[in-house]
């Protein structure tokens, strides 16, 4: 692993990427997917194992960045950072504010370490299975993977469906897996080798996000530039439980797909509070409520790649971007990653923990540019972020073609937005559609069509189990939900 | 989207036949995701029918829980913020002018896109940002300029001139 950091650009990606996700995640409405939406293109060029280091320290960084502008401006840069803001902006206008950024780097950092060792821990057992995987296993996992949508759609189910069935509409565009014909290409070069996943994130996460916040207004100018001052041992002591209340959770949200930094951050504050000896100072300026939520987000930065790495099922739009990054270069995420290319997983694990400690030096001397970011008037900001989008985008295979797809997903993705249907479902239909459909049918010509091939695999009938059950519960959930809703709206 | 679906097999019906197909072949899944995609579309249109002839009573929403803002939370506990985007979701919907305001924005991508072989990636990209800047609300004066300028000179370094990547040209080389 050590020939690793000598040998490639891991170092620099680390602390670039985290450099990139901190001023990301310190700009409100750039969420760490998009931070990492506008990397990608970049990377293509570059080592698979730099890339993917440098994708994934954006992510690290970004969850910290958001944290940024919770303190100084009251507003969250990314959503994970929204329960930073209660007792972050308190401790600001006590005069506190480089304590409350120290806290949030420093709980950060013991949260990212913690999710890494959970990573290590758990993502390779799970590959284990790797050559135990057959075709219809795979198409099993395919709709395990699938089987999330359920839980993604959280606001209508109908619509996280129907976002789920147009990526898989979109996954068939191109050549056809077993016959080699031309599917819904309309006789277009371009359209061949199908539509990239990279497009669709780009396009939907990015794009569809510029054009959401177009008319918007801008934010705020940042009236002051503390400097950080990190806690010490007494505060160390006393923000000890709830960065671990914070870990904890992060872990089970990390890998539950749908769970993500937001749901974690605010069940991480409200345990802090609830485990407390100062429950009183919480919302008045309680480092403990920073240091629970910060914890939190981080340690799911490194959790919610447990699932990404040993399935290949990303639980978070963040995930999916990640997963597109393995894409863009090759490479494929899930069981056989590990004995495929264990390079490039050992060189991610190296690098996360590079990254997390590039987080505490990066955090420290990048307050002054982020800062000034944050303070710029929006409309350049916005056009700076569009010049990157189309010459990134363009950089992928120099196709302007590729840049018109990449507009058009954002228009999709700004209408989807409009409409309430979430994006998540569609990006996991477009990156799993191509391996449900290919491993589908490769099963049914090895079994001569007989359906009984996927019960006979105890790997897929197991898996298989788990998505019926993964649909089922999901499906109580919602009925639950409604019903409350229902009594709620009666009463 | 049920427009979409019925697009989508008449499509997918003129697949044609291969030699070598499986026994679901080329056509099948794509036909499995229209049925799907054209019933939930019903499913979708039946439910919006059935709320429109209802009486007009706004429906509890989901939100995310969240802190009041801008004051800490009342006593430490939450505020259900109505219509909250979840992460990755959908922020409230909105007018149609402001629709129509951000399509302006993929027009300017579309002009860039069809004058970027022709006046080439720098001048090009400085006008989509000048462009873009204005569109924005940005104005239209020096600064404007300079910074778009300069910022399409920072992007032509950093893709061209380090990373290699040969952004269409247009056509100034033929004058030189």
């Amino acid at each position: 692993m050590l020939e690793s950091l000598y040998s490639t650009w891991i170092v620099p990606a680390a602390f670039a990427g985290v450099a990139w996700g901190i001023l990301g995640g310190a700009l409100p409405g750039i969420s760490p997917s998009i931070t990492m939406a506008l990397l990608l293109p970049l990377t293509y060029g570059m080592d698979p194992t730099v890339a993917i280091v440098m994708l994934a320290s954006t992510y690290v960084g970004a969850e910290y960045g958001g944290s940024i502008p919770a303190i100084l401006i009251r507003t969250p840069g990314t959503n994970a950072a929204a329960a930073t803001v209660v007792d972050g902006y308190a401790m600001k206008q006590q005069g506190r504010a480089g304590e409350a950024l120290g806290i949030s780097l420093y709980s950060g950092f013991v949260g990212g370490l913690f999710g890494l060792f959970v990573l290590v821990m758990l993502a390779e057992p799970l590959s284990n299975v790797a050559l135990a995987f057959t075709p219809q296993a795979y198409f099993a996992l395919g709709v395990l993977g699938l089987s999330v949508i359920a839980s993604l759609s959280r606001e209508s189910l109908i619509k996280g469906l129907m976002a789920g069935v147009l990526g898989l509409m979109i996954s068939t565009i191109g050549t056809d897996p077993v016959t080699g014909l031309n599917r819904f290409t309309f006789e277009s070069p371009e359209l061949l080798s199908g539509i990239p996943p990279i497009l669709v994130m780009v396009g939907l996460f990015a794009i569809g996000e510029m054009l959401a916040q177009t008319g918007e207004a801008g934010l705020q100018a940042v009236p002051e530039r503390p400097r950080i001052r990190f806690p010490g041992p007494a505060m160390w002591r006393r923000i000890a439980l709830p960065q671990a209340i914070g870990s904890v959770i992060g872990t089970f949200e990390g890998v539950m797909p749908g769970g993500g930094g937001a749901v974690s951050s605010f069940l991480a504050y409200n345990e802090a509070r609830r485990w407390s000896r100062r429950k009183d100072e919480f919302g008045t300026g309680s480092p403990e409520g920073i240091a629970a939520p910060e914890a939190a987000n981080n340690t799911v930065a490194c959790t919610a790649l447990v699932p990404m790495l040993s399935l290949g099922i990303p639980s978070s739009n963040s995930a999916a971007v990640l997963l597109g990054g393995f894409l863009l270069h090759g490479l494929l995420p899930g069981p056989m990653l590990f004995v495929q290319n264990p390079e490039v997983v050992d060189g991610l694990f190296l690098g996360l923990l590079i990254a997390n400690i590039a987080m505490v030096i990066v955090g420290y001397l990048i307050m002054g540019p982020c800062i000034w970011l944050v303070s710029r008037p929006k409309p350049y900001l916005m056009a700076f972020i569009y010049a990157l989008v189309v010459s990134g985008v363009f950089a992928i295979e120099t196709s302007l073609f590729q840049v018109g797809v990449a507009l058009g997903f954002g228009v999709l993705g700004y209408l989807m937005r409009h409409v309430g249907v979430p994006l998540l479902p569609m990006v996991l239909g477009v990156v799993l559609g191509f391996m449900v459909e290919s491993n589908y049918r490769r099963a049914l010509v090895l079994s001569d069509g007989d359906y009984m091939i996927f019960m006979q695999d105890r790997l897929s009938a197991a898996l298989l189990g788990f998505a019926l059950v993964f649909i089922v519960g999901s499906l109580f959930r919602h009925a639950v939900d409604a019903r409350r809703g229902n009594a709620v709206g009666s009463s | 989207m049920l427009a979409l679906a019925i697009g989508y097999y008449l499509l997918a019906a003129q697949i044609p036949e291969s030699q070598l197909a499986d026994a679901v072949g080329p056509q099948g899944l794509p036909r499995i995701y229209a049925y799907v995609l054209g019933s939930l579309s019903l499913v979708l249109i039946a439910r919006a029918l059935r709320a429109s002839s209802a009486e007009p009573i706004s429906p509890p929403r989901s939100g995310r829980l969240q802190p009041a803002l801008p004051g800490p939370p009342q006593d430490g506990h939450y505020v259900q913020e109505e219509n909250a985007p979840e992460p990755g979701q959908s922020p409230e919907p909105r007018g149609h002018s402001q629709v129509l305001r951000a399509f302006g924005v993929i027009v300017i991508g579309a002009v860039y896109i069809v004058t970027v072989p022709w006046l080439g990636y720098l001048v090009s990209l400085a006008a989509l940002i000048a462009a873009t800047t204005y569109y924005q609300g940005g104005g239209l004066n020096r600064r404007v300029a300079i910074v778009s300028v300069s910022g399409a000179l920072l992007f032509w370094l950093l893709f061209v001139a380090i990373l290699g990547i040969q952004h269409p040209a247009g056509f100034w080389p033929s004058l030189f």
